[in-house]
């Protein structure tokens, strides 16, 4: 069952809730934070459109399973919620109906009131209890009906369309009944409860009376069952709806669902166990549901008088069901043609050649002088050049085509403004995109960060750094950069060599500590140490070592030796899975502050896979684990205008920039500003 | 020619002691002050609704704060993704600032007063609304919204300290980058130390402290850091701007009123438990006395 269904505004207000079981809030704010906002889980979505809810991929957060879906146009976001271990297949066919629904019923004041959110949505309720209650049966049903063909001629309450829970049979819970005894019951006391149901709601239920032999026959073998119980529920959930008013509805609603849900458990039960239980349950059941059934008949047939010269939102409840029921199989019909036929039937707009002249001359002319309302066919080829464009300054083909995606959802629907063609509206919404992604997620203040750690009050200790890459990408270039900025900034830096393994490279590092002692010396700020075991050890426990012997404190002052640890790695290609292997034992052992990993910018798209690929290695099977922190792009001097790298690698694993090498020299290091990499690579 | 024989003839007309001359005068010396009068009346009439830009690190209660001034009662919200506006009435027990001189009996005192409140998303990738929004027309005031209680952990209250530190010296440099010399109008910031009704929440004191000591923090670190890719060789170098006073000394709100901006922190919450009403009179106080 649901735990809770939310439908919020993407400005964070939750206009209206239905909770089953409390979910802790955090559980929808993760949701929002990973897809929406960092977009770290790839939304399904390829068009600007807003898709069928089961192309958006679910989103699991502890135990629950998050399902969503979005209406761009007014900025909904339809979120729904249970848990993990349950699989619901129709929560799909729910949130599209329901998003149909709400925008149908309440589009035009979100549309209106843009300086306000006080709406009632409260009125809702009602459409939504008895949709849950529908469509969950339905799902039920299909199962049901999937192994007896023989039913399907009934002309049943569900639709055929509504079968799209057949689709993904796979999903299904594993139902015990044995379809012959599951269908057994319903239908005699379907029949029954026809029959002594007066209100409007039975009409679907024309073609009912079938084979009453067999029915009969066998509600010998079987007592009633839930499935009847059910349906016999939902029909006195909609005639009691035009009787209670708003304030109560929700309550009530509640209430009945609460029982509904009992009730299912029981059938299942029923099924399995002994029927002797089933049979008692069902008859109370099914007397209470009688009575209150004869007197809400008559209710209802006053108020339907009252409320339809009233025409209030109680008389909307009255029918609920009935135009429900319509409209719920239109709308799936619609979403399940769109998920099959996807995005090819395409209606003809214009009519004759008159129009169609008179279109092309005025949609010519409004993109030279604005005012024109974006489609989706007008976006094709500006955008075609624009991940050209993208391409060309050394961006991914990936990484270009997803940020193309997200300018086209961002601009379909919207109207270009005054004087501007669609060129320079795409512009805007690209660099937009681009700020996006670039700007990173928390502050990324290296000192500040350094000088908690050291100053710690309970347990200084000093802050580890360890920088890997592929061969050949300059990291220890990288890490002599980081040492001279950090000795600038007065801090004791021991270098520890962990490469072990490429001839020169302890030499190499030696060279850099040398020189950058000798300068700390003139400047008489900070010190600089090397620690090194040579070649051949491993590279893991030499680290760690060497994080061990930084933790030494002066026996005099009884501070701390040194403030950080540079760990050098060696270079490694990150298709080679033994070697990468290592690097997750590294991380486990030595266990770095901050872990960066530099990449070159004169990659091209290969920057993906190598991001990728190292940021896996820090995450374990489980999922858990801390990744990377960060990269250094090194070599941005030499590539002028064409910094891609920076967009792919951010784009392949949400990992911000920290620093940029833009020189030989030990000072030519710099921190990311977005606004001049969105420049240059909108120049 | 002929043109010139009737204008003459008019202005002979217009000097002319005939009565219907005397009156048309009278008529136009009446009318236009009157025409004038209501001309600038209407104009008055349309003035902006002032509006207030709520700011703070993500999970602050922006949003909840937003829909309780909004509708009475604080609505559950989550994560914002984009920046919303809502006009908001101020209540009845609370007199705006510019109405102080107004009689009680002004009928004018009995109209609600209108404001918008601009709410923006906290998350650090998408701080950049709040930042166009700054020079959003008729701003009277920002509300920087933290969550007292989160401010207790370092994290917390650097992550709070960094924004409002880049806030200040938003606000800092449009003071001094100002054209002229009457520099732009002052715009006031209140700390609004939300959840004080948790438990480990920190007092108003405690967080103006905690949030000066880290902001100073925050301004060495941001000195000694390095420079960013934007900055284009050493001539930019003499142009970065330090917070407060040089980026000197221990950093106080106080050395802001140098730029016209004057910070308050001031206590309060927007949700409470039980039959507990929401404390928020102090905001609304600060809101009034900025309007």
């Amino acid at each position: 069952m649901l735990d809770q269904f939310e439908i919020l505004t993407t400005s964070g207000v939750v206009l209206w809730s239905k909770t089953y079981v409390p979910v802790n809030a955090n559980v929808v704010n993760s949701l929002i934070n990973d897809v929406f906002i960092e977009e770290r889980i790839q939304a399904g979505t390829k068009t600007g459109e807003d898709a069928h809810a089961a192309r958006n991929t679910p989103f699991k957060k502890d135990k629950y399973t998050l399902k969503w879906s979005t209406a761009k146009d007014v900025g909904l976001i339809f979120v729904a919620v249970y848990q993990s271990i349950l699989h619901l297949s129709w929560v799909d066919n729910l949130l599209d109906v329901v998003r149909a629904l709400f925008i149908k019923e309440f589009g035009k004041d979100l549309r209106k009131s843009t300086t306000t959110t006080k709406v009632d949505y409260s009125g809702f309720n009602q459409t939504f209890d008895a949709l849950v209650a529908k469509l969950d049966k339905s799902s039920g049903e299909a199962i049901a009906r999937q192994s007896e063909p023989e039913s399907t001629s009934t002309g049943e309450l569900t639709p055929p369309s509504s079968s799209a829970g057949t689709e993904d049979g796979l999903d299904q819970p594993p139902l015990p009944p044995v379809p012959g005894f599951k269908k057994a019951p319903q239908k005699p006391l379907y029949n029954d409860t026809a029959s002594t149901d007066a209100t409007p709601i039975a009409t679907p239920d024309t073609s009912r009376p079938n084979s009453p032999a067999v029915n009969h026959l066998l509600t010998a073998k079987t007592g009633p069952g839930g499935k009847g119980s059910r349906r016999a529920r939902k029909a006195q959930l909609t005639s009691s709806a035009p009787v209670s008013s708003g304030d109560e509805s929700p309550a009530r609603n509640t209430r009945s669902q609460a029982k509904k849900v009992a009730t299912k458990a029981k059938r299942r039960w029923d099924i399995d166990g002994t029927a002797i239980e089933g049979d008692e349950d069902s008859t109370l059941d099914y007397s209470s549901h009688d009575i209150r059934d004869g007197g809400d008949a008559e209710a209802s047939q006053i108020e339907d008088i009252r409320a339809e010269d009233m025409g209030s939102r109680t008389a909307k409840g009255a029918f609920v069901l009935k135009d429900l029921d319509d409209e719920v199989d239109a709308i799936l019909a619609e979403s399940k043609a769109k998920q099959t036929g996807g995005a090819s039937i395409e209606p003809a707009k214009s009519s004759g050649i008159v129009g169609s002249g008179f279109g092309a001359v005025s949609g010519y002319f409004r993109n030279i002088v604005g005012g024109k309302t974006l489609t989706k066919e007008d976006l094709v080829k500006p955008l075609k050049a624009m991940e050209d464009h993208l391409v060309e300054k050394n961006v991914a083909r990936e990484a270009a085509v997803r940020l193309c995606e997200s300018a086209e959802r961002d601009l379909i629907g919207l109207k270009t403004s005054n004087f501007t063609s669609i060129d320079t509206t795409l512009r805007a919404s690209m660099s937009r995109a681009l700020t996006h992604m670039l700007t990173p997620t928390s502050s990324l203040d290296l000192l500040r960060s350094i000088q908690r750690t050291t100053t710690d009050p309970s347990s200084p200790r000093p802050y580890t750094i360890s920088i890997v890459g592929v061969n050949g990408v300059g990291k220890s270039t990288s890490l002599g950069k980081l040492a001279f900025f950090l000795l600038q900034n007065n801090l004791r830096v021991l270098v520890c060599a962990a490469d072990t393994f490429r001839s020169g490279a302890v030499e190499q590092l030696r060279v850099h500590v040398r020189n950058l002692s000798e300068l700390a010396r003139r400047e008489n700020r900070g010190t600089i140490e090397l620690y090194e075991k040579g070649y051949g050890k491993d590279a893991a426990v030499l680290a760690r070592d060497a994080v061990a012997f930084a933790r030494t404190r002066d026996a005099a002052t009884g501070k701390l030796n040194f403030d950080v640890v540079l760990v050098d790695t060696a270079g490694r290609r990150h298709n080679d899975t033994r070697l990468m292997s290592s690097l997750t034992k590294f991380g486990q052992l030595v266990q770095p502050d901050k872990i960066f990993m530099v990449g070159e910018a004169l990659v091209g798209s290969d920057s993906v896979a190598q991001a990728r690929n190292f940021s896996a290695q820090f995450v374990d099977a489980a999922g858990k684990g801390r990744g990377l922190d960060g990269f250094v792009i090194s070599k941005c001097d030499t590539v002028g205008d064409m910094v891609g790298t920076l967009v792919s690698m951010v784009h392949a694993t949400g990992i911000p920039i920290v620093f940029l090498g833009v020189g030989q020299h030990y000072a030519d290091l710099r921190g990311l500003n977005v606004g001049w990499a969105v420049d240059k690579l909108m120049k | 020619m002929v043109d010139w024989t009737t204008a003459q003839d008019w202005l002979a007309w217009s000097f002319s002691p005939s009565i219907s001359a005397i009156l048309l005068t009278l008529f136009l010396s009446l009318a236009l002050p009157l025409s004038i009068h209501a001309y600038l009346y209407r104009q008055r009439a349309s003035s902006v609704t002032p509006s207030f830009l709520l700011l703070g690190p993500t999970g602050a209660g922006k949003t909840s704060l937003q829909t309780l001034f909004e509708r009475g009662n604080a609505t559950p919200t989550h994560t914002s993704q984009s920046p919303a506006t809502v006009t908001c009435a101020l209540p009845r027990d609370v007199t705006a600032a510019s109405s102080k001189y107004r009689s009680t009996n002004d009928p004018s005192a009995k109209t609600e007063r209108k404001l918008h409140l601009i709410d923006t998303p906290g998350h650090g990738k998408l701080r950049h609304h709040a930042f166009s929004a700054l020079t959003a027309p008729a701003l009277s005031g920002l509300i920087f919204v933290v969550d007292s209680a989160a401010l207790s952990s370092a994290n917390g209250l650097t992550e709070a300290a960094t924004y409002l530190h880049d806030l200040l010296l938003a606000l800092q440099k449009r003071h001094t980058s100002a054209k002229t010399s009457k520099g732009p109008k002052t715009l006031n910031v209140l700390v609004a130390a939300n959840k004080q009704d948790l438990f480990t929440a920190l007092p108003a004191q405690l967080v103006r402290k905690n949030l000066e000591r880290e902001i100073t923090k925050v301004r060495d670190t941001r000195a000694k850091g390095l420079l960013d890719s934007g900055v284009g060789g050493d001539e930019d170098e003499e142009e970065r701007e330090w917070l407060g006073e040089g980026g000197e000394g221990a950093f106080e709100f106080r050395q802001m009123e140098e730029c016209g901006v004057e910070v308050q922190v001031v206590g309060g919450n927007v949700r409470a438990e039980g039959d507990e009403a929401p404390h928020v009179q102090n905001w609304w106080a600060w809101v009034a006395e900025n309007m």
